[in-house]
């Protein structure tokens, strides 16, 4: 039975993520062949117990070495993992059968709850081991918190760290801060900011400000009348845009050499890095109103999750755990030059370890005010309608 | 004498059925040697083509082989401006081909006939941008073509006081990078093609009274054809999928066939939709490739002729 483990674990182990014949990964196909041919011929136990990898299908805020390689010092376990493109691409390959691949999962709040979940995708973490972490977290996130729960409010589904804001930029050279909270997205329905404005193509996202536009609450489910609405800002805002792009440094770069003036969607997410290099005029604007329950700004929290893994890695709980820690956390809040605000910066052993000039590239003094003025990032019903709609307007961009 | 006349035709020898030449066929030696080499290109070749091609009958947004068979993704490529994309993609394709043989012909004579030993330190100098990759060579582009701070205009703005203003998100910029990433692609094919004209055959149209004009147009194009034909094919092919020219240097302001569909494999999540647009992609692709290909004399280029 322990023969047969081993071997499906070999089997199961995704060969994308091991990069390369270098020498490590031949010395590790060599181990990994001896320690199949032992199990087959009846070698001791100790030779099978040394398990994969910790496999991870994540966005950009845990491959950071500091996170990586401080789990395998920690643990002795090695950590391979994978970017998402988007965060229903990544639920998609879970639905396609890569559980047997992945351990962990860190994707954006509704999806755990809405889909992975009902879907035996993930399972439970437990309660009296991990609630205790969200009761030192951000007020938000207070336990039961909502986004880390099933539906019925009985199992949690995970533990969250990254949050904050996605909206829009300004160059505060060109247009105030204030201007753009009090103006909202009517600021892009102003037909004389056409040719001065950008939008970075985070498609679903720029499904969800488009629908903010159009005066739409993007998380209900339209009428015909609303989806025409939506037609016509999507068509008005792509025509007047003076460049797409989905490189937020490309994008960035147009903002602060005067091709534009602002751009949607961003936020902290694509600007602290540069406002980390002194450039302080890229400012990220939450509108003061909006559609969406009277508010305009978007508020992601991305949840960690453990994968319905049949081969599940014995550490893949050790690794939620871990994330939490004071270290951890500033290392997931600095992670590979995207300086963002994360749930447990309400401790004061992680608030420590920012510096000023960190906690201002992510506008820290801001946070609650930003948090106060967004709705929860959740599914869009309509998303595949829209969706045609938006790639259509591309396609025809006047 | 008679009885040999008169001796009945010998029967004919039995014809080998379908399956027998089949069978003689598969037990060449030339066929055996080759079958790893097959096998290997049908798995790794043709193989995702048929997965791509299965995809492209499936119903929207199902992500396996179950469901019924439908033309539905064609019909919506047909009905919907999905033209647009496909004309953006080949007219810049032909324009990008155009505009390499135009470049390339007089570079490529230099390196035959000309340059004599700065031959190849010529040819190295074209060769070493392709060791750096392409999208890092277009970002380059990108700086250099910035308004404001840009290369470019921040060098003309400091030396004689006055900004070129943007040159970048235009389909004029796309192309200028599509010619830069594909130039070599045309210019060495054709630097083989007219390396191969022979210097006397040249001399005797010369010594027979042809003018510069006729040579060119009697000898030397007809025997470097195949190498500009070949150039011309390699660089149409791959300009047709290029997808980073338009978003960086364009800014996504065209929406060219391989962007329509990454749209479709990714945010859309409709696998069937964006198989069903790549294949006819391929398909256009295909019938101009025969198309050339029927043209073309393999077996002169290679000197068998």
């Amino acid at each position: 039975m322990e023969n047969e483990k081993l071997l499906k674990q070999l089997v199961n182990s995704d060969p994308i993520r091991n990069a390369g014949p270098t020498r490590r990964n031949v010395l590790k196909g060599m181990g990994a062949g001896a320690v199949a041919l032992g199990a087959g011929m009846g070698l001791p136990r100790m030779a099978a117990a040394d398990e994969r990898a910790l496999a991870m299908l994540t966005w950009d805020g845990y491959v950071d070495p500091r996170v990586l390689d401080g789990f395998t010092d920690q643990y002795a376990t090695e950590v391979k993992y994978e970017l998402h493109t988007s965060d229903p691409d990544s639920v998609n390959k879970l639905r396609a059968g890569q559980t047997k691949i992945w351990d962990i999962i860190n994707l954006n709040n509704p999806w755990a709850r809405e889909m992975m979940w009902p879907e035996n995708l993930i399972v439970e973490l437990d309660r009296a081991r991990f609630e205790p972490y969200f009761d030192k977290m951000l007020p938000m996130f207070k336990a039961p918190y909502k986004w880390a729960m099933s539906l019925d409010e009985q199992h949690l589904l995970g533990v969250c760290q990254r949050v904050d804001t996605f909206d829009f930029v300004v160059n505060t050279d060109v247009i105030s801060a204030e201007m753009g909270k009090d103006e909202g997205w009517d600021m892009f329905n102003n037909p004389d900011m056409k040719g001065r404005y950008g939008i970075l193509a985070y498609d679903n996202w720029n499904i969800m400000h488009m629908c903010m536009g159009a005066g739409l609450h993007p998380f209900k489910m339209k009428t015909d009348d609303q989806v025409d609405k939506f037609e016509a800002t999507a068509r008005a805002w792509i025509n007047g845009a003076k460049l797409i792009s989905d490189d937020f440094v490309a994008i960035n770069l147009a903002l602060i050499n005067g091709e534009i003036d602002m751009y949607f969607g961003g936020g902290t997410y694509s600007i602290s890095a540069a406002r980390m290099d002194g450039l302080k005029n890229l400012y990220h604007v939450v509108p003061k109103s909006g559609p969406a329950d009277g508010k305009g700004g978007i508020n992601w929290i991305e949840l960690n999750s453990v994968v319905n893994n049949p081969t599940l890695h014995s550490k893949a709980f050790d690794w939620m755990e871990y994330i939490l820690q004071p270290d951890t956390s500033y290392y997931v809040g600095t992670a590979g030059g995207f300086l963002l605000p994360v749930g447990q910066l309400s401790d004061p052993a992680v608030l420590a370890k920012f510096s000023k000039e960190e906690l201002d590239s992510f506008q820290w003094d801001e946070f609650d005010y930003r948090i106060e003025h967004a709705v929860e990032y959740d599914v869009v019903p309509d998303y595949n309608r829209l969706y045609d709609i938006y790639t259509a307007a591309l396609r025809e961009k006047a | 004498m008679a009885s040999t006349l008169d001796a009945p035709t010998p029967p004919p020898l039995p014809q080998p059925t379908w399956l027998q030449s089949l069978g003689q066929w598969l037990r060449q030696p030339g066929f055996i040697s080759a079958s790893p080499v097959l096998i290997f290109f049908l798995i790794g070749f043709v193989g995702p083509l048929v997965i791509v091609l299965g995809f492209s009958f499936l119903p929207e947004r199902t992500f396996g082989f179950h469901g019924d068979w439908t033309v539905d993704n064609y019909v919506h490529i047909l009905s919907e401006s999905y033209w647009i994309p496909f004309v953006w993609s080949f007219g810049l394709a032909t324009a990008t081909v155009a505009c390499c043989l135009l470049i390339s012909y007089p570079v490529s004579y230099g390196l035959a006939r000309i340059f004599g030993r700065w031959a190849a330190p010529v040819m190295l100098l074209l060769v070493i941008p392709l060791f750096v990759s392409e999208n890092v060579r277009l970002f380059g582009w990108y700086l250099v073509l910035l308004k404001g701070g840009g290369i470019l205009a921040g060098s003309t703005q400091a030396l004689f006081g006055f900004d070129t203003g943007t040159l970048l998100y235009s389909p004029g910029t796309i192309l200028m990078g599509m010619v830069y990433v594909y130039l070599p692609y045309t210019l060495f094919p054709t630097t083989l093609g007219l390396s191969l004209v022979p210097r006397d055959q040249m001399d005797a149209a010369s010594d027979l009274g042809a003018n510069r004009w006729q040579i060119f147009r009697e000898v030397e194009l007809p025997i470097a054809m195949p190498g500009i034909l070949i150039g011309s094919l390699l660089t149409f092919v791959l300009a047709v999928g290029a997808i980073s020219e338009a978003k960086l240097l364009g800014g996504a302001n065209i929406v060219v066939v391989a962007h329509a569909i990454l749209h479709e494999f990714t945010y859309a999540q409709n696998w069937p939709l964006g198989s069903a647009i790549s294949m006819f992609a391929i398909a256009i692709t295909g019938i101009l490739v025969i198309f050339i290909m029927r043209r073309l004399d393999l077996d002169r280029l290679l000197g068998r002729k």
